[in-house]
């Protein structure tokens, strides 16, 4: 039984150009405990998802269809007062840029215990002590100092360790979290890493780790998803997907990262041509335009998501040879 | 905070000791200003037994303007707060809410703010505290109180724009985000995470306000529709306009304490902007 189960979920904004389609026919299972990896490249409607997944996504101009299971509940029934009780406690999410995820204007103890306070009803002194706790737990060096400094007076990893102290602070379930390394640099980034990865052992979350780096998929997550225009193109247990990738998306994004020992001076490999425009999906594959391995079934026909076993999904016509 | 510069340090004493003298002038040894000195009309400044002169119907200029600061500051002061505090939950609420209310909000605005500042104020002190009979005059408070709500009025949509305009850029930051996904109510989210982001531009933006309602209450006692009497600075100003040519002290008094405050009230609201936006002030 899985923690998370989403299900032919799909996402769409009312723009003024027309039916924005973010996130098409979406199905992902995140069992109790694991680790998830949600990859592909800007655009591809990662993080409408996983906010979708949440329930963070409102407005007048949102459409979705399809459901989101939690812990047993179905979200997508739930009112928007049961949705929030279940913020921070069920799940929560670390949020890309820890430059604008934090209040400019307030203490860093205050924002930390907030969420404890509001969902927990802790008063403000118990808080205020968890939060010291929680900040030494994400190895913040002199985490009584820090309850009192302001966003500005952090460098970037420790804001975003700060962001994983609050979202952790009422022990989701499940945690998202969302591009947590794109804005830092490479070796804060592996400490980042390294953090959640034994935060989740220790504290035994769930994790749906969303990124478009697979490098960062590779060593941090039990399943993958890669999604493309909206739609989750590959889905496979990590080794697996690395073992034997079927999608020619996932191979293409694959040979796109530099390695250290290609000669000096050789061009990087580069997927050519962009997404499709979100609001005038092709009729075929969403990838076609761009795939090496192009056939015209591919233009004409949107291939449906294939089982091969293994827990391997994938949506091509013309996979790849199985290895 | 950073330290304070000289100017700034002079534009506090000012506006301190323009204050002071609005709240405790009744209690300091002055002549009473509404007392004719017949036998010393238009007596230039620091002369003996008026410091600053009188005008030509004999006020003792010290005592009308230490008196004139009252009505000026209260009437300013009290259109700047009142209006700063319904315009900005209005502007607040719009840009949070957005959607027909904030359409609503937002045309209101723009009406209010298309009629030119003192027409509208003009408008609304003739209309409802003007006498027509001349015989049965409009009592002095009933004047003052609708001249303040007129201001009022006028500074409604000034600052609710200013607020709306800063609330509309920050609600859309990660940080309002992640407060909900932590499962903050939208009440908290505003008052905590809002409104102290809204602040300084407001701040600031009201110092100047001030200045504004300052200069519009003494523009309309020109006109003829503020306080009577010369019980304000701008009534003062009103009472001495004749008096330009042979006696221009009679204007430069009031002129010169009013030129003051609102370059004081201007220079004030920059530094309180700088000074509370905590990511300006270190990066």
């Amino acid at each position: 039984m899985s923690l998370l189960s989403i299900r032919d979920l799909s996402i769409s904004f009312d723009t003024p150009r027309g039916m924005l389609e973010a996130v098409r026919h979406a199905d992902l299972e995140v069992p109790a405990g694991a680790s998830v990896g949600i990859v592909g490249e800007s655009g591809s409607g990662k993080t409408v998802l996983s906010r979708a997944a949440m329930g963070l996504l409102h407005g007048s101009n949102v459409r979705s269809t399809g459901t989101v299971v939690f812990d047993g509940k179905e979200l997508t029934a739930m009112t928007r007062v049961e949705v929030r009780k279940n913020f921070g406690t069920g799940m929560a999410m670390i949020f890309q840029d820890p430059m604008t995820a934090l209040n400019p204007v307030r203490r860093i103890g205050s924002q930390i215990s907030e969420g404890m306070i509001v969902q927990l009803g802790m008063d403000k002194k118990k808080a205020m002590a968890r939060s010291e706790e929680l900040l030494s737990l994400v190895r913040i060096p002199d985490p009584g100092a820090t309850l009192r400094k302001f966003p500005y007076q952090l460098s970037g990893g420790m804001r975003q360790r700060v962001m994983i102290a609050i979202a952790i602070a009422c022990s989701p379930k499940l945690l998202f979290a969302d591009e947590p390394t794109t804005a830092l640099d490479v070796t804060v980034q592996a400490q980042i890493l390294q953090l959640l990865g034994d935060l989740r052992r220790d504290l035994g979350m769930a994790m749906v780790l969303v990124t478009h780096d697979l490098g960062v998929v590779a060593g941090n997550t039990d399943i993958v998803a890669v999604m493309y225009a909206g739609e989750i193109v590959e889905r496979a247990p990590t080794r697996e997907l690395f073992a034997s990738m079927r999608m020619p998306y996932t191979e293409a994004l694959l040979k796109s990262i530099p390695k250290i020992d290609m000669p000096s001076g050789k061009r990087l490999q580069v997927i050519e041509g962009r997404l499709p425009d979100p609001t005038d999906r092709p009729v075929g594959c969403g990838f076609a335009a761009r795939c090496m391995y192009v056939q015209p079934k591919c233009i004409a026909e949107h291939p449906p998501l294939i089982h091969d076993g293994d827990d391997h999904l994938y949506r091509c016509w013309f996979p790849l040879e199985k290895k | 905070m950073r330290k304070f510069t000289i100017p700034t340090w002079f534009t506090i004493g000012w506006l301190g000791f323009v204050l002071f003298l609005a709240i405790f002038g009744s209690l300091l040894p002055l002549k009473p200003w509404e007392y004719v000195y017949e036998n010393s009309l238009g007596v230039v400044p620091f002369s003996k037994g008026h410091l600053l002169g009188t005008d030509t119907n004999g006020y003792d200029l010290l005592s009308s303007v230490v008196n004139g600061a009252r009505l000026s500051l209260f009437i300013s002061l009290t259109a700047v707060g009142v209006g700063g505090l319904i315009g900005a939950s209005l502007g607040i609420a719009s840009a949070y809410v957005r959607g027909k209310f904030d359409t609503v909000v937002v045309t209101l605005f723009n009406v209010a703010l298309s009629v030119p500042n003192l027409v509208l104020a003009l408008a609304l002190v003739s209309v409802l505290a003007t006498n027509i009979d001349v015989n049965n005059p409009v009592p002095t408070w009933r004047r003052i109180v609708v001249l303040t709500a007129a201001l009022t009025i006028v500074i409604i949509p000034i600052l609710g724009r200013i607020a709306r305009a800063a609330t509309l850029s920050w609600t859309n930051r990660e940080f309002v985000v992640a407060a909900r996904s932590m499962g903050m109510r939208d009440r908290n989210i505003i008052i905590r995470h809002i409104v102290p982001n809204v602040m300084p531009s407001l701040i600031a933006v009201g110092f100047l306000a001030i200045g504004v309602v300052i200069i519009a209450e003494a523009a309309l006692s020109l006109l003829g529709v503020g306080v009577p009497d010369g019980a304000s600075w701008g009534a003062m100003i009103a009472r001495g306009r004749n008096d330009l040519e042979y006696s221009p002290h009679v204007l430069y008094v009031p002129l010169v304490f009013l030129a003051l405050t609102v370059i004081s009230t201007n220079h004030l609201g920059d530094v309180l902007r700088s000074g509370l936006d905590r990511r300006e002030s270190k990066i």
